[in-house]
């Protein structure tokens, strides 16, 4: 105590204090804050689950008490929310696991959440939506061979069948990823129709109108044929059409690839954010370095004291 | 014990060997004790003659293995994610650098680490000159050789940027090419002309490697050249202190002091080169990938340097585009490419000569000013940099909304107020703080400057004690030069002979008094200063107190 007493009056002393207050909230706040970023779902990628295992009534039940507000108990929308009969369950499928619905606020732009219900639920809803509220079998179907998020352990008893199911999902996952071989292929696709929002890394972008283009590091490969499909929110839709389901593959393998890739150009990528942040650090830590060395040894006592 | 120490005997043959022949003795005797002053602000030019020394080492050894060619090839390096890609031969010789040749990619990311700072550290130098006055006579033409360097600087990063022809490399010459074309008649002739056809044709990076490796590199070494030999012609400014004037030097002796000192500020420059280079991610052309006409992203920009000019392009508004028998005459791509870059450069070469010309100081002058001392020009320096600031930031636009989640457009809109409105006010804040401070200074010298001893009189006040300034701080503070204008003087109007000056009754007379009024009017005045003359009952210690006492 004595040591900070002395030093109280310190020309320094001020921008400590401020420095200390700096730090402290802002690591407080990066401690405490909600990462919205975070989701996790649980499926295994595998095949569409069978009649045995879900349960229509229960997904009505979810329905009804979380989609029915805004898009009417038949799916025809509301005033809040628009009609889903036609969207099909790939639309679903994506907006559910990714967290963005339900919504909170309909007139806003949804970030991506954890899953608001289990994954049991959501399976459940699909199989009500496909039996009861979809309409001619309109809008794509879940692409259920390309593989889904990496299994949680929360959903299984023991560490055993955690590990298995792991095991095999990383098998599909690399043979999907792998499967695709024609890198200049899914990077002319990629640069071509994605990254002039979604940028060249898939880092997310700004669009008009206070809109944003997500980040998709955080989505499965499912996920990102789904939106490619379904087209959410400001998204153009790519139908299996206009961009076939191999081109797809090639386009996520290539996202998915350069996501994984290390930063060989050093430890700190800076996010891979590129000039706007090298520049900041040019400025910030290289010349302000350089300039507290040319302080340093110019520095000779001062005037007053 | 003698005063003159010889030399060993076999360096003394040599030097006698040289002086015999090229009578340098004389010369280096006098240059080696030329005398620099001492100061950090004085070493930020150097900063940038270091990082361009290492600038020219790096990319000498890129040019070993860079191919500076457009012709397509299948890669087949060691880079396995884009075994198969079709691309240049210069963006496929860049990544053989990358993970091929041993270090090459650490060299490369000290190469552009070094740009970055190479151009930081000239507008930081070149700041430095300008709010200390210290282009004023006899420096001007040195401070127009700056402000080329500044220009060269910018186009050698850009097209040194251009060359590995990766993605953002693409969109930079593609928006490069776009203001060309934006050019009414010509455009498209010097478009077609600079890339041998068609954008983006196969020309284009061999003439760009030309122009970053031999033209640009040749006239920058000898601007530069040109500038530390002017220097040291003209010898160092200084700041005001004892024993400085506008006739003698005080410093530290070019040899051995100063020598070792930038000696060694050349390695500390180069390690925290070398340091961010090891660490720090810069343009990973490997990640983005060749480019190919029809590839774009967001996120993307130009180096920092050249944030200014996307941000202008990004921010001026299109509501002045006209056609003129039939032809499109884009000023939304105009003004911000040309116009706007032309207003900054310019102004910076030109503002010497408007200073002089408003002042009509003609003195030579050797001991610089401290910024305070001159609240209008550093107003206008102020105006300038926020100007260039909100451009700046204007360019990062994208990147700013996203971090911080705003409305894309607001952000333009918020740069297009802040880009008229904000030089104003940092204008009116950096004058009325220079000011402040110079109230400041007249009180320190009347009053010597606040001890932070509280003392308690015998009749109960407590009072600071204020203590007697040291004669350098008395020094410093007393030689603060009062601004004035030949245009405002009472004989301006009239010659010595009483005749009515009809410069005086034309409008460039009439412009010349109301610049030199607005640019002399605030000033606090030390005239009647008298040194640590004020307040003697009040705050002066109790007698016996001797060192305190004034």
């Amino acid at each position: 105590m004595k040591w900070i007493t002395a030093r109280r009056r310190h020309p320094l002393a001020g921008y400590v204090v401020v420095i200390l207050a700096l730090a402290l909230f802002g690591v407080g706040y990066a401690a405490l804050a909600p990462t919205a970023d975070q989701a996790r779902a649980q499926t295994l990628a595998a095949d569409a689950p069978s009649q045995d295992d879900v349960d229509v009534l229960e997904g009505k039940e979810v329905f009804d008490q979380t989609c029915a507000t805004c898009h009417n108990y038949d799916g025809s929308g509301t005033a809040n929310g628009p009609d889903i009969r036609g969207v099909g369950p790939a639309a679903v499928n994506f907006q559910v696991s990714t967290g963005r619905m339900p919504s909170m606020d309909p007139d806003s732009q949804m970030p991506r959440k954890p899953m608001a219900m289990s994954e049991q639920d959501l399976q459940n809803l699909i199989a009500y939506y496909n039996a009861e509220i979809r309409t001619d079998d309109l809008g794509p179907d879940i692409p259920y061979d390309v593989p889904d998020e990496a299994p949680d352990r929360s959903e299984f008893e023991d560490e055993a069948a955690y590990e298995a199911a792991v095991e095999e999902y990383q098998t599909e996952y690399e043979a999907y990823i792998e499967g695709a071989e024609d890198t200049d292929m899914g990077m002319r696709l990629y640069l071509t129709n994605c990254a002039h929002c979604h940028g060249w890394s898939g880092g997310g972008g700004a669009l008009t109108d206070g809109r944003w283009a997500p980040e998709i590091h955080a989505a499965s490969p499912r996920q990102i044929y789904e939106a490619m499909v379904s087209g959410p929110g400001a998204m153009p839709m790519f139908s299996d059409g206009v961009i076939e389901p191999e081109e797809k593959q090639e386009l996520i393998s290539y996202v998915k690839t350069l996501q994984s890739e290390p930063d060989a150009g050093g430890i700190f990528a800076l996010e891979r954010v590129g000039q706007v942040a090298e520049g900041f650090i040019a400025w910030v830590v290289g010349l302000s370095l350089i300039i507290a060395c040319a302080i340093w040894i110019t520095a000779k006592q001062r005037a007053h004291d | 014990m003698s005063k003159t120490t010889q030399a060993p005997k076999a360096l003394r043959g040599v030097g006698n060997f040289i002086d015999d022949r090229f009578h340098l003795a004389k010369t280096g005797e006098k240059n080696l004790r030329k005398v620099f002053p001492n100061h950090w602000s004085f070493m930020l030019g150097e900063i940038a003659l270091y990082s361009f020394i290492i600038l020219l080492l790096t990319g000498v050894f890129l040019t070993l293995w860079f191919k500076p060619s457009m012709v397509e090839v299948i890669y087949d390096g060691s880079y396995e994610r884009l075994q198969g890609v079709p691309m240049s031969e210069a963006y496929a010789s860049t990544l053989y650098i990358d993970f091929e040749v041993r270090g090459g990619f650490l060299v490369r990311q000290i190469h552009h680490w070094s740009a970055l700072i190479f151009v930081a550290s000239l507008v930081v130098h070149m700041l430095r000159v300008f709010f200390t006055g210290a282009f004023r006579k006899p420096r001007e033409i040195n401070w127009l050789i700056g402000v080329a360097i500044f220009v060269l600087a910018m186009l050698e990063g850009l097209f040194g940027y251009s060359l590995p022809d990766d993605l953002p490399s693409g969109m930079g010459v593609r928006i490069l090419q776009g203001v060309m074309l934006a050019l009414p008649l010509v455009g498209p002739y010097i478009s077609m002309f600079l890339f041998g056809g068609e954008f983006p044709g196969e020309d284009i990076i061999t003439r760009l490697y030309m122009l970053h490796v031999l033209a640009i590199p040749a006239l920058l070494l000898g601007l530069i050249v040109a500038h530390i030999m002017i220097l040291w012609h003209q010898k160092h400014t200084q700041y005001p202190g004892k024993g400085h004037t506008d006739k003698t030097v005080v410093g530290t002796p070019m040899f051995p002091a100063f020598a070792v000192k930038a000696g060694g500020f050349f390695f500390f420059t180069f390690a925290v080169t070398a340091g961010l280079s090891a660490f720090v991610q810069v343009n990973p052309i490997h990640l983005f990938g060749p480019f190919t006409p029809t590839s774009i992203t967001s996120g993307l920009q130009p180096d920092w340097y050249m944030g200014f000019m996307e941000g202008s392009l990004r921010i001026f508004p299109n509501w002045f585009d006209l056609t003129l028998f039939g032809y499109a005459i884009p000023t939304a791509v105009l003004v911000p490419g040309l116009v706007v870059p032309g207003l900054v450069f310019g102004g910076l070469a030109a503002w010497p000569f408007v200073e002089q010309w408003i002042t009509g100081d003609k003195r030579a002058h050797n001991v610089v000013d401290r910024p305070r001392n001159a609240p209008t020009r550093t107003g206008v320096g102020a105006a300038g940099v926020t100007f260039y600031g909100v451009l700046w930031l204007a360019g990062a636009n994208d990147i700013l909304s996203e971090t911080f989640s705003i409305d894309l457009y607001l952000t333009t809109y918020i740069f297009r107020v802040l880009a008229i409105v904000g030089p104003i006010v940092a204008f009116l804040v950096a004058k009325r703080i220079c000011l402040g401070l110079q109230r400041r200074d007249r009180e320190t010298l009347e009053h010597g400057y606040e001890s932070g001893t509280i003392q308690q009189l015998p009749s109960g006040e407590f009072i600071e004690v204020h203590k007697r300034n040291s004669e350098e701080t008395a020094h410093v503070l007393k030689s603060k030069p009062t601004i004035t204008s030949t245009a405002l003087a009472d004989d301006a109007d009239v010659d010595d002979k009483g005749v009515e000056n009809p410069e005086a009754r034309k409008g460039t007379g009439k412009i010349r008094r109301a610049l030199a009024h607005w640019y002399t009017k605030d000033n606090v005045p030390f005239d009647d200063v008298e040194e640590h003359s004020g307040h003697h009952l009040h705050h002066s210690a109790p007698e016996g107190e001797k060192e305190a006492a004034h």
